[in-house]
């Protein structure tokens, strides 16, 4: 594909709605990165420095 | 980590990869610094800057053992040494090694000459010692680290005015490869200046943790979710967009992209853009720490790892920010450790780019098992270890030789100025990389490229999000955590 094709690409909107693999994929992250942070946050508290 | 945006070697088979030429190159640096601790100084040639009003005053060995040199001739045995070694790496990485010593070598000669430029006493004198020693009244208290943003400056010039010259310069710019090789060495300067306050330097490494899950659980899931529900992307450019802003720049896009079978150019799209962005980063990001967080340095040492995507950018940027941050404290009569703050930048870096490899191999298990089910492909272990950046080999034997070493007992005396010899070196490989990042960013090409509407993404996602969040998780975890007083 030549660099204009894929310029003229990079403007268009592509209907291809998300999935439920790509939801669920964004939910778990989510998920998963808030109670690891809290988590952390509370080690955090108790390390000596 | 940026081969999309290098030249490509021309007809001939890589030996072995920037990656592994790095590690190469900066052990080779590490070892011949130890010999010192033999009572062979192997490396005090090497020329260093100090900062100066008399030119003639500025130039010099960085060792005593070597003071009969002479600055000049230091400078020429250091750039006939840093010629015939990064030729070598050149011809193993499959480069045009004639191309490469004829641009490297006026690349060495305009990156040395900003460090010197920075190392004037009007830029980089910093205490009111300092002013009385140059007798001087005023100075931008830069430290001779300001050299690093002469060097940008030099590069943006060069490719925004000069496209030619910076097209002809191109086989010798290789920002990644010399960011790599000097964190290679930095890992021995941290592991010596953690040895004294191991306590508080495992405290950090800890709080580091806390980045990985931030870059790729939530700067991830979030930046994805803008960029296909908002901005109407694909898959194919919204995973590695999203990797891109929010992991490890270049890398990051280059291995999502092959993870999800990405068209190559995709990810070369994407990693011009992070070029970009990443020197409006160094060039504002530092400074607004200075302004902001001037009070909280570990604060702002692990934001700039969190917030600047590739390593170069956010490892310099870590390196201006010790600097200013440094200085100013300075002035208030504050005299923090060098090397913590970015010894924290990078620790933040080096412990988002481990994952890659474990990233890149996850979406492959996504994308192969649900979302091109039927291409029939599998997603492989292997492409862990295969993605997995091999410098951080490098930073990881330097900083456990050096800390062992520290520890021991009965080294300390002579293993502080034999790291120094190689932490010369390092910061040439920085001033290096800062000149190289600046060719790069070619801002009219970007422009006439019409990437707009993915750059709205980056522009949105990275202002908007990455760097406030990076902010909020840098404070609940680094806040109150100071860098040691300097003895």
């Amino acid at each position: 594909m030549s660099e204009p094709e894929l310029e003229r690409e990079i403007d268009q909107r592509f209907v291809e709605p998300l999935l439920p693999v790509e939801k669920r994929l964004i939910g778990w992250s989510l998920g998963v990165g808030a109670v690891s942070l809290v988590t952390l946050a509370i080690v955090s508290r108790y390390l000596p420095f | 980590m940026s081969e999309a945006v290098l030249p490509s070697a021309p007809g001939r088979r890589a030996l072995l990869s920037e990656d592994q030429l790095a590690v190469v190159v900066g052990l080779l640096v590490f070892a011949l610094a130890l010999v010192g601790l033999g009572g062979h100084d192997l490396l005090g040639w090497v020329a260093s800057t100090s900062v100066w009003t008399d030119p003639a005053k500025a130039l010099g060995a960085v060792s005593k053992a070597y003071a009969q040199l002479g600055g000049v001739p230091a400078l020429f045995a250091t750039f006939v040494a840093l010629l015939t070694t990064l030729s070598l790496v050149t011809y193993a990485n499959g480069g045009d090694v004639r191309k490469f010593s004829l641009a490297f070598t006026v690349v060495f000669v305009i990156a040395y000459a900003s460090w010197f430029v920075g190392s004037y006493a009007h830029l980089a004198a910093v205490t009111p010692a300092d002013f009385s020693k140059f007798g001087i009244s005023w100075s931008l208290r830069l430290t001779n680290e300001g050299g690093f943003l002469v060097a940008l400056i030099a590069g943006l010039v060069i490719a925004n005015f000069f496209p030619r010259f910076a097209e002809w310069l191109r086989e010798a710019i290789r920002p990644e490869l010399y960011v790599k090789i000097a964190i290679v060495i930095l890992g021995g300067f941290i592991a010596v200046t953690a040895a004294g306050k191991l306590a508080l330097a495992s405290s950090l490494l800890l709080r580091g943790v806390a980045a990985i899950i931030e870059a790729y659980l939530i700067y991830w899931a979030v930046v994805y979710f803008v960029a296909r529900k908002y901005f109407g992307f694909s898959r194919e450019w919204a995973a590695p967009l999203a990797s891109g802003i929010s992991i490890c720049g270049v890398s990051a896009a280059i291995a999502t992209g092959g993870a999800i079978r990405a068209r190559p150019q995709v990810a070369v799209f994407v990693s011009s853009l992070v070029v970009i962005f990443a020197v409006v980063e160094v060039a504002l990001l530092p400074f607004l720490a200075q302004t902001f967080l001037a009070h909280e340095p570990l604060v702002a040492a692990a934001w700039l790892g969190l917030a600047v995507k590739t390593d170069g950018a956010a490892v310099a940027a870590g390196a201006i920010a010790e600097s200013l941050l440094t200085s100013q404290a300075a002035v208030d009569g504050v005299r923090y450790e060098s090397g913590w703050i970015i010894g924290v930048t990078t620790t933040v870096k080096v412990f988002i780019d481990i994952f890659i490899g474990v990233w890149a191999f996850v979406l492959a298990e996504i994308w192969t098992k649900h979302i091109n089910a039927g291409a029939g492909e599998k997603a492989q272990l292997i492409e862990i270890w295969r993605r997995f950046p091999k410098f951080i080999i490098g930073f990881v034997i330097t900083f456990v030789v050096a800390l062992a070493l520290s520890l021991g007992g009965g080294l300390t005396q002579k293993l502080t100025p034999a790291i120094a010899e190689a932490n010369t070196f390092r910061v040439i490989f920085f001033v290096l990389t800062f000149f190289s990042i600046g060719v790069l960013s070619n801002f009219r090409k970007l422009w006439e490229e019409g990437i707009g509407r993915l750059a709205a993404v980056y522009f949105v996602s990275l202002f908007g999000f990455v760097i406030w969040v990076g902010l909020l998780i840098s404070w609940l975890f680094f806040a109150g955590v100071k860098p040691p007083l300097a003895a």
